[in-house]
């Protein structure tokens, strides 16, 4: 762990060059070859005539774009809800936050024809909120508090109930609802720049709240009472914090379906490099978070061209013995 | 007439199936053996009552002159394609879903002949042989085959034959005119494309594909990959498209609608060397990749003569 | 609570086995098993062709002078025990892991058994198995939940504490999940919607070869788990206490692992990948009858038995002509009603 404020602002620029390089490799790398001077030329010379320009801003700029947003954001959401609950397993996919959030766009889309990217994001919080509301009931001892273990069980419970109702629709009419294949693997490919700019607004005030609740939460890192004492209003902050948990996990979800594990790894990464201190650990986990996605995602175009791979099928692979690793391990405080 | 046909055919179906003993022919003519996926039926005389449980042994039927009594619904324009609604018989039951078929209402139709596929029906085989004599095709595609199982399967070889034979030759007769008319441009490789609501499909494999094989119509690089074929998710693979010829069939939906146009919208589109000439077909789903049938493949055909414009006899004789 | 009661105990083996049947356990037990005869009976006399409850009992009684015999014997009756099979398999399954793990959330597709089974089997299916023969398909989906078994055990480490095993078992569920992901996405049209059912768990052409491959699995398992209640109870008490009153704490655990995989692996591989009956069934029961595992365990298996009976009646009599599988309606009735029940337990 670095302690020095030096060190880890230089660890943190480390982390945004690593980001950057992924989202070039993002950018540059495909089906399709981009020479790196077409990046370039783009910036500089636009030609709209140009199909490699055309090819980078139609198609790999949306799709790194959304890869990038949506890897910060479940890094964010996952950072929070490990804060939130206690636990180091807590994550947006691992707890059914996505689950509810696909279920319910995948429905109010394929059943009711909702097409406009507005009312699909608000449908996802609908369902962030929904499957959030039911594992926070069904995670609750007796006394009151969140086991752990309680919450990751309900919160698989909770994802079975959601995928397996999506499922059934397929069975129903697999012609009219063969899409939702994709929304359960989860995939930033094909999708264009207009599924981005309706959640913008909502991230901006989701960044906002974060920064105002820094302090918050690291003295909720601590006990309840310590917090109490220091003069924290533990129910509010748990609530915004809350509130951003479900407009970034829910707005991932709009843009890219289900993809997991990104919101499990990357806060332990970053709680491996800098700490429990939030001041370092948001930021860390935005840059990572992004990092981790844009390389996937440019991966999973490797692994058996000209077919993808969803990027979900590939965090989920790569999530797992992380995961496992810290299932053994004795203590599951982050 | 028909009642006695049917209580009679009840009978034996119960002896057959239920005492599981050896009833001696009411037909004069010997019971026949035919070989199919799973094993070899035992038919005797003309079966009557068929029943088909999926579309190509429907499509068949009906070419064949029989009408099913049974058929299982279709995936699109349901409940049934509407190139094969009207020749089937206004009573005819409907099953339910090719892949759960309502097995009571089979039973209870009392068929003398279930037509099934290896696909679909490997597991409820044992059952349908129970119920009724079973054949089984192979292959969900390979609507030869499928015909000429049925052929002899219901007693109606000749016919079977017959129409192979008219395939055959409209095939020749096609490939014949394409090579006079087109000339240079002849033979060209082609692609199967499907539009779906987040992806676009293109086929290595299937009926489409199968009968393009026949007609002379190549497959281009790179489509030669094992398997069904491939989902494309973005755009900038649409290169992987290209041929001298494309044929797209997509379902009547505004997802599918809407992708169509962002797709085709590109300029990768745009540079494809099918766009580029203007030989980029829009032909019917059912007729490419639902019916699997020989209905549905002289149907394909009549398409692949409207596109190259050899349907008026112009050009060279063959 | 302090009432006297009347206990029937049965002893054998030298005490070593005994159960413990309070009056109010034995009456439930009764009833239900009454309710699942009444249930199997509307279930054979119903579908989607017309049988009079009369004609249904002369075709069971003689088959050889009923018209009706093919639908009621080879259609319905094995579809039923089947389902009655499955169910009460996976519920007690259920009932096994949550004891096991002291948190009333575990069961076989929690914990990834039913996961193991499905990758396994959409695998065999879209990657040209049935060229095998369609027999070798529950081989490999029992395959695939033993290995899941095996690797949880296996990373679990010599403690197989009751949160790192489930906890392993999620991690596991959800690999295999996004590798079932992985073999859909790729798959043609045909054999991923074969998959689908599969993965939704359908009891659609049960026969009597299905039947009597799940029957020695239940035969066998069902008793070995009402043979285990007084470890499960042990258990419930906690490691030190258990430890306490002589019960060995780690085999215990992996004897009853065993005993839910065998249970849901094989219900699971007749049946395809049914989930919440085993979440489901024990609840229920735990509300039926409080006391002690020598009860939950056959009133558990019976709730499951009919959870799944009436879940494929809905699902074939429901949409006629259509035949849907019962995993649609088992998770679209069963995980509504989970919730609820969950929240009331508390």
């Amino acid at each position: 762990m670095l302690t020095t404020p030096l060190a880890r602002l230089l660890v943190l620029v480390l982390g945004a060059l690593l980001a950057l390089a992924a989202g070039l490799a993002s950018l540059l790398l495909g089906a399709a070859e981009i020479p790196a001077t077409t990046l370039v030329e783009a910036v500089l010379a636009p030609d709209p005539g140009s199909t490699p320009q055309l090819i980078l801003l139609s198609e790999r700029l949306p799709r790194a774009a959304i890869a990038a947003l949506v890897g910060a954001s479940l890094a964010v959401a996952g950072a929070l809800m490990q804060t939130l609950t206690r636990n180091a397993l807590a994550a947006p996919s691992i707890l059914g936050i996505n689950a509810g959030a696909m279920c319910f766009v995948v429905v109010a889309s394929a059943v009711f024809a909702l097409r406009s990217p507005l009312a699909l994001v608000w449908v996802a919080f609908l369902g962030a909120l929904a499957a959030a509301l039911l594992v926070a009931l069904l995670g609750r001892e007796r006394g009151g508090g969140l086991s752990p273990v309680r919450v990751v069980l309900a919160g698989v419970a909770i994802t079975a109930l959601f995928v397996s109702l999506a499922q059934g629709l397929l069975i129903i009419d697999q012609e009219r609802f063969e899409g939702l294949l994709l929304w359960l693997a989860g995939s930033v490919a094909g999708r264009g720049l207009e599924v981005v700019t309706p959640l913008l607004p909502f991230f901006l005030v989701a960044a906002g709240l974060c920064a105002l609740l820094v302090r918050q939460l690291n003295l909720l890192v601590l006990d309840d009472e310590v917090g109490k004492g220091l003069g924290l209003r533990t129910g509010r902050v748990r609530l915004l914090a809350g509130a951003v948990v479900i407009v970034l996990a829910g707005g991932s979800v709009a843009m890219a379906g289900m993809i997991g594990f990104v919101g499990l790894i990357v806060p332990h990464m970053v709680r491996a490099l800098f700490g429990r201190d939030h001041r370092w650990v948001l930021p860390g986990c935005v840059l990572l978070g992004a990092g981790l996605l844009l390389a996937a995602d440019t991966l999973a175009r490797f692994l058996m061209p000209p077919q993808e791979v969803p990027v979900g099928v590939m965090t989920a692979l790569l999530g797992t013995p992380f995961f496992l690793t810290l299932a053994r391990r004795r203590s599951l405080t982050p | 007439m028909h009642r006695l046909a049917t209580t009679l055919a009840r009978l034996l179906v119960l002896l057959t199936a239920c005492c599981s003993a050896w009833s001696p022919s009411v037909f004069a003519e010997p019971a026949r053996r035919v070989a199919h996926a799973f094993g070899t039926a035992t038919i005797e005389g003309r079966p009557v009552r068929l029943v088909t449980l999926y579309q190509g042994a429907t499509d068949s039927a009906l070419a064949l002159g029989i009408e099913p009594v049974g058929v299982v619904e279709s995936w699109l324009e349901r409940p049934m394609y509407r190139y094969l609604r009207d020749d089937l018989p206004g009573d005819v039951r409907y099953l339910g879903l090719e892949t759960q078929p309502d097995l009571e209402a089979l039973a209870g139709l009392a068929p003398d002949l279930i037509v099934g596929a290896r696909y679909r029906h490997a597991a409820v085989y044992p059952l349908l042989s129970r119920i009724a004599p079973t054949v089984v095709a192979d292959n969900a595609y390979d609507f030869e085959a499928l015909l000429a199982l049925m052929g002899e399967a219901t007693g109606r070889q000749a016919r079977a034959r017959a129409l192979l034979d008219a395939w055959q030759a409209r095939v020749t007769d096609f490939r014949c005119r394409a090579a006079a008319t087109l000339g240079d441009a002849w033979p060209q490789s082609a692609s199967v494309v499907s539009f779906r609501a987040d992806h676009a499909r293109l086929y290595y494999d299937g009926f489409a594909r199968s009968i393009l094989d026949q007609v002379g119509l190549r497959r281009p690089d790179g489509q030669d990959g094992s398997g069904w074929g491939i989902k494309l998710v973005s755009r900038e693979s649409l290169p992987a498209m290209d041929a001298d010829v494309i044929f797209v069939f997509m379902r009547d939906d505004p997802a599918v609608a809407e992708l169509h146009r962002d797709w085709t919208a590109h300029p990768l589109w745009r540079n494809l060397a099918a766009v580029e000439r203007g030989r980029v077909y829009y032909v019917d789903p059912v007729t490419w990749n639902m019916g699997a049938g020989i209905q549905a493949a002289n149907r394909l055909l009549d398409e692949l003569y409207a596109h190259y414009g050899l349907d008026h006899g112009e050009g060279a004789r063959c | 609570m302090t009432t006297p009661r009347a206990d029937l105990v049965w002893r054998a083996a030298g005490g070593r086995l005994s159960l413990r049947l309070d009056r109010r356990s034995l009456a439930v037990t009764l009833l239900l098993a009454l309710a699942l005869v009444a249930s199997a009976g509307i279930s054979l006399s119903l579908g989607s062709q017309a049988t009079p409850p009369a004609a249904v009992l002369e075709a069971l009684l003689f088959p050889g002078h009923s018209d009706i015999a093919l639908i009621v014997h080879e259609i319905r009756l094995p579809r039923v025990l089947l389902g009655i099979l499955v169910g009460a398999c996976l519920g007690v399954a259920g009932l096994l892991l949550q004891g096991l793990v002291r948190n009333p959330l575990a069961s076989p597709d929690v914990i990834g058994i039913t996961g193991g089974a499905s990758l396994a089997a959409v695998s065999f299916l879209a990657l040209g198995g049935a060229a095998l023969g369609e027999a070798w398909l529950p081989v490999a989906a029992l395959g695939g939940a033993a290995l899941v078994a095996l690797a949880i055990i296996a990373l679990s480490g010599r403690g197989v504490t009751p949160a790192r095993l489930v906890l392993i078992g999620i991690g596991l569920a959800a690999a295999l999940g996004a590798a079932t992901t992985l073999v859909l996405v790729l798959a043609a049209d045909t054999t991923a919607m074969q998959a689908y059912v599969w993965l939704t768990g359908s009891l659609y052409a049960a026969q009597w070869r299905e039947v009597a491959a799940l029957a020695p699995w239940a035969l066998l398992g069902l008793p070995l788990a009402l043979g285990l209640a007084r470890r499960l109870d042990a258990l419930a008490l906690g490691d030190d206490l258990a430890t306490g009153l002589g019960t060995a704490v780690r085999g215990s655990r992996l004897a009853l692992l065993l005993l839910a995989v065998a249970l849901a692996g094989s219900a699971v591989a007749f049946a395809g990948g049914l989930s919440f009956i085993g979440l489901l069934a024990p609840h229920i029961a735990r509300r039926l009858v409080a006391r002690g595992h020598a009860a939950l365990v056959p009133v558990t298996a019976l709730v499951g038995a009919l959870i799944l009976l009436h879940a494929d009646l809905l699902g074939r009599l429901a949409f006629l002509p259509r035949d849907l599988p019962a995993g649609i309606f088992v998770a679209g009735i069963g995980a509504p009603f989970f919730v609820y029940l969950l929240h009331r337990w508390r």
